[in-house]
């Protein structure tokens, strides 16, 4: 079957794109030194810088989140593909604004490859760079297990976090301890519905039958729990919560960030739907539903389903995830 | 017999690679659709070209200065991890070769441990685990053993070509342990890995350009 993308190339998709891009938001961002999308106006000297990297087709994570009080420079690497070392030292380079920069990595194995080369040569260089992963994917494996939880949306909070704590002047190592804390307060299932087409090569990604949903599944398809039978967006909610609420050990009392992705090909009208279901549920067992956001963060193409995030949130993190920001795709004010 | 190499060699064996990628690209997408997305020979592509343009460009003139710039360049492909590792595997080259401008066969074995050295400082993968360290070790240990039986430059790397080509071949009944297909668990089996697969044909590229013409 034919390809139903609007593209051109496929070799030139993610120079193309990145180009729109900077073009659709000049007051935010623009693309600097080997196709960086950095800020349009560079962050205070002396504050730290916030840097992560990524495969592209994911729009508009990573770069989407580029701006004041988050992200200083996104490198993006080709379709579902990390990037090279030699452009992320360039960023970190360049992202350094005399306090040191915080490196954000997803836990996939090309990201964490090239972050590690990169980290080799921070050292050499005498860098102030300090790198953390996110990897809250609870499908992946035990909580005790961390190395096999992929990181899916839950970086977008991870970066809001440590963008507003860089943005009010903390030093490298505060802001590297709220990422941390964060991320380890943190929990995210995905539930899929429908493959995503690798948009150069054509390919669908996994294959689903047409009265199946698969939960666990991975950003680029991996294998989740088994398919099952498609569900309600109640019954979907309670199972999906009822896991993440398990993991993290949530208690009576606490508040929790709930947030919710669109893969691609799935409503916010769902998600809408699938956000109250997860409120009546947090009331029910008496949780606090202190914040939460529902939108397309990190997409995987057509991809039909969604991540689902829990966050465990204290004062501080409760702060900074309400703290101005602006960028393209996540605005606060 | 070829007994030394020098830069001119290893110019002549990097172009080879290049040639042998382009020409089995398809088969490695192929490879790659079925326990990854398929991209894996147009990423390799981009790496060979990467590899032509800075062996065409290089103003270095010394062994070190060349795989260097070639290491540098692969790793800038932004394909996953096939870059960081191919890179490292010739930016470790040029850490160990020093300033040694010929190779006997001893010393381009010596060479390549250096590079597979620096391979593992990034992954943890083992023979066995279903990645291109499945070809790319018993390659360097033939060509390690073949210089030690005393073998010139030329058949040692043939050794070393038919020993990756087996490697990548036995990839085909083991489970993936290492990278996104590691996620497809009993389902990686029935093809051989990609990675592998590229490294097969890297290192039979090296030993054609290096074969004595007939």
């Amino acid at each position: 079957m034919a390809m139903k993308k609007f593209v051109n190339k496929p070799e030139d998709l993610v120079k193309e794109l990145l180009e729109g891009y900077a073009l659709a938001f000049p007051q935010k961002v623009k693309l600097a030194g080997s196709n960086l999308v950095v800020r349009a106006r560079p962050k205070a000297a002396g504050k730290v810088g916030v840097v992560t990297l990524g495969g592209s087709g994911h729009e508009p994570a990573l770069s989407g989140f580029v701006g004041e009080g988050m992200l200083d420079i996104s490198v993006a690497g080709e379709i579902f593909a990390a990037p090279g070392p030699p452009r992320v030292l360039e960023a970190l380079k360049m992202a350094d604004r005399g306090a040191g920069v915080l490196f954000i990595v997803l836990n996939h194995a090309g990201d964490v490859m090239s972050a590690k080369v990169v980290m080799e040569m921070v050292k050499k260089q005498d860098l102030a760079v300090k790198m953390m992963l996110t990897h809250e994917d609870i499908a992946g494996g035990p909580r005790n297990k961390p190395d096999n939880r992929r990181g899916l949306v839950g970086c977008v909070p991870v970066m809001k976090v440590a963008g507003a704590a860089a943005e009010a002047g903390k030093s490298l190592d505060q802001c590297l301890a709220i990422a941390e804390r964060m991320s380890n307060n943190m929990a995210t299932l995905a539930v899929a519905m429908g493959p995503a087409t690798h948009p150069s090569t054509g390919q669908a990604l996994f294959t689903l039958a047409d009265d199946e949903m698969e939960i666990g599944l991975g950003q680029h398809g991996e294998p989740g729990t088994g398919s099952m039978k498609i569900k309600t967006a109640d019954a979907t909610a309670d199972a999906m919560l009822g896991r993440l609420l398990g993991d993290l050990q949530v208690k009576k009392g606490e508040q929790l960030l709930v947030l919710l992705n669109g893969a691609g090909a799935t409503t916010l009208m769902e998600l809408f739907i699938v956000y109250r279901r997860a409120a009546q549920v947090l009331k029910e067992k008496g949780i606090v539903l202190a914040a939460g956001a529902v939108d397309e963060f990190l997409t995987v193409q057509e991809m039909a389903g969604f991540q689902m995030c829990i966050v465990r949130m204290d004062k501080e993190l409760l702060e900074l995830w309400n703290a101005p920001c602006d960028t393209p795709y996540l605005t606060v004010r | 017999m070829v007994e030394t190499i020098g830069r001119d060699g290893v110019v002549r064996m990097l172009r080879g690679a290049v040639e042998k990628i382009r020409a089995g690209h398809e088969t490695l997408s192929k490879l790659d659709s079925v326990i990854g997305d398929g991209d894996h020979g147009t990423t390799m592509v981009r790496a060979m070209g990467l590899v032509e343009k800075t062996v065409t460009a290089c103003a270095a003139p010394d062994l070190q200065g060349l795989l260097h710039d070639v290491g540098w360049a692969v790793m800038g492909v932004d394909g996953g991890a096939a870059g960081p590792l191919l890179g490292s595997l010739l930016m470790g080259m040029a850490e160990g070769v020093g300033g040694r401008q010929q190779l006997d066969a001893a010393g381009l074995a010596a060479v390549f441990e250096a590079g597979l050295a620096q391979v593992r400082t990034y992954t943890q993968a083992q023979v066995g685990d279903k990645t291109m360290l499945d070809a790319l070790v018993p390659a360097v240990e033939a060509l390690r053993a073949a210089a030690q039986a005393g073998q010139g430059v030329a058949a040692a790397m043939a050794r070393a070509a038919d020993a990756a080509e087996r490697g990548a071949a036995a990839t085909t009944d083991l489970q993936a342990r290492f990278g996104r297909a590691r996620n497809l668990g009993e389902r990686s089996r029935g093809f051989a890995d990609p990675g592998a697969t590229s490294v097969s044909l890297i290192f039979r590229g090296f030993a054609d350009a290096l074969a004595p013409p007939c």
